[in-house]
């Protein structure tokens, strides 16, 4: 009988060598990453084969996402709205994350116990002035969210000059904010150590950090991608994520700088 | 119940007749789909943002070009059986594979439990042995100017 093209929407994938390769990956990252922490023998050169391979297998992995999707046309409306959802789904699962790191901030510095001298910020903890770097972070991070979206609606209506210029704005803004953190972290009057103050402080602003990084690179992926003409006005997926997880970094932030900078000093 | 419940995997299983077994990183990119004719757009013009009727390829495509005539080219909506099938007047199945699955739900609609059902080719009927209801297997006719049937996917 004639055979037609395939009567469903969906994209059935095929075997594919990169779950695997992330797994083994992942899993020499998170061991050498102890072995690292830990001090034991060749743990630093373990943990950067192992950041090296993770960061490999992502990258081929997705290249193919881009070949199926943009290359070969197996992401229909409704693979699509699949990637869509998933991605919003993984941005909760996010969410829950930074609860969990507010969480721990809240349960020390809302009853401080007597080691910390009860009160907040502890006895002895010399706290950086949110006015300073923070508020200059603050305003980077807002204007780089009016840069991406900038950047999404000259996409939707077709004007590439404001899409990449958008793009580049927002790239420029993050590394700056993240340029600024490193300085404020080289220049801060207490460290990881000194008490749950910096402990809750570096683990949240620490992985804020790391989120932007990914998301920087995240939406360095999509300008490279609208240089290259892989996005239609109305198919691109791939941005969108970037834009999304890029507000999700953008919020988290006004909330570290309302209540770590602002309400915890 | 359960050996139903056995036996259609396994007859999906051994549908499966196409050669997935391939293991190779460049199966993406050169297996499979390259013997077709691809469906393709003039591309954007230079500097510009393409549209999805300038770039889109593949089923991508054949969705949108459907969407532009109208249709859906996808058969995804429930059949809905408003007359009894009998063997002098089957329900009329259409399908392109040699079998097709059919979850009766019974005639009028909602009146049993999903029934699932093999409507083989080679079967004269297929009937439901809850409600009855007779299927009969037909081949789908392939329509050149309709965006579905055009490109020689797989």
């Amino acid at each position: 009988m004639q055979k037609t093209i395939q009567s469903h929407p969906f994209h059935l994938v095929e075997p594919s060598p990169w779950p695997l390769a992330a797994s083994l990956a992942l899993l020499t990252t998170t061991l050498s990453g102890v072995m690292y922490f830990n001090n034991y023998a060749n743990g630093g050169l373990l943990l950067t084969l192992g950041l090296i391979s993770t960061v490999l297998s992502m990258s081929l992995w997705f290249r193919d996402i881009i070949i199926e999707g943009t290359f070969q046309g197996s992401h229909t409306s409704k693979v699509q709205q699949g990637l869509t959802l998933g991605f919003i789904l993984f941005v909760i699962s996010e969410v829950f994350f930074f609860i969990s790191l507010f969480w721990a901030f809240f349960h020390s510095a809302l009853s401080p116990t007597v080691e910390l001298g009860c009160m907040w910020p502890p006895a002895g903890i010399q706290v950086m002035n949110p006015w300073e770097v923070p508020l200059l972070n603050t305003v980077l991070l807002l204007s780089s969210g009016a840069t991406v979206t900038l950047a999404h609606h000259g996409l939707i209506q077709g004007n590439r000059k404001f899409t990449i210029y958008g793009l580049i704005a927002t790239i420029i803004l993050a590394i700056l904010f993240t340029g600024f953190q490193g300085f404020e972290y080289i220049n801060a009057p207490f460290t990881i150590a000194d008490s749950v103050y910096g402990s809750t402080f570096y683990f949240t602003t620490g992985f804020h950090g790391f989120h932007v990084l990914i998301g920087t690179i995240f939406i360095a992926v999509g300008l490279y991608r609208v240089i290259n003409y892989h996005f239609t006005d109305f198919h691109h997926v791939g941005l969108e994520a970037a834009i999304i997880y890029w507000h999700f970094v953008d919020i988290v932030w006004l909330l570290v700088f309302i209540f770590f900078y602002y309400w915890g000093s | 119940m359960f050996a139903r419940s056995i036996r259609i995997p396994l007859a999906r299983a051994t549908l499966r007749t196409a050669p997935v077994a391939r293991f190779s990183a460049l199966s993406v990119r050169f297996g499979g789909h390259h013997e077709a004719k691809v469906s393709q757009g003039p591309g954007a013009a230079a500097g510009t943002i393409p549209t999805d009727l300038d770039q889109s390829t593949g089923l991508e495509r054949a969705e949108l070009l459907g969407k532009m005539q109208g249709k859906d080219i996808f058969d995804l909506a429930p059949l809905e059986v408003h007359v009894r099938g009998t063997k002098a007047n089957p329900t009329v199945i259409n399908s392109r594979d040699p079998i097709r699955y059919v979850g009766c739900t019974g005639v009028p609609g909602e009146t049993h439990e999903v029934n699932w059902l093999l409507i083989d080719q080679t079967h004269e009927f297929d009937r439901c042995d809850q409600c009855g209801n007779v299927y009969k297997w037909t081949a789908y006719e392939a329509d050149e100017n309709f965006p579905g049937d055009k490109g020689h996917h797989h």
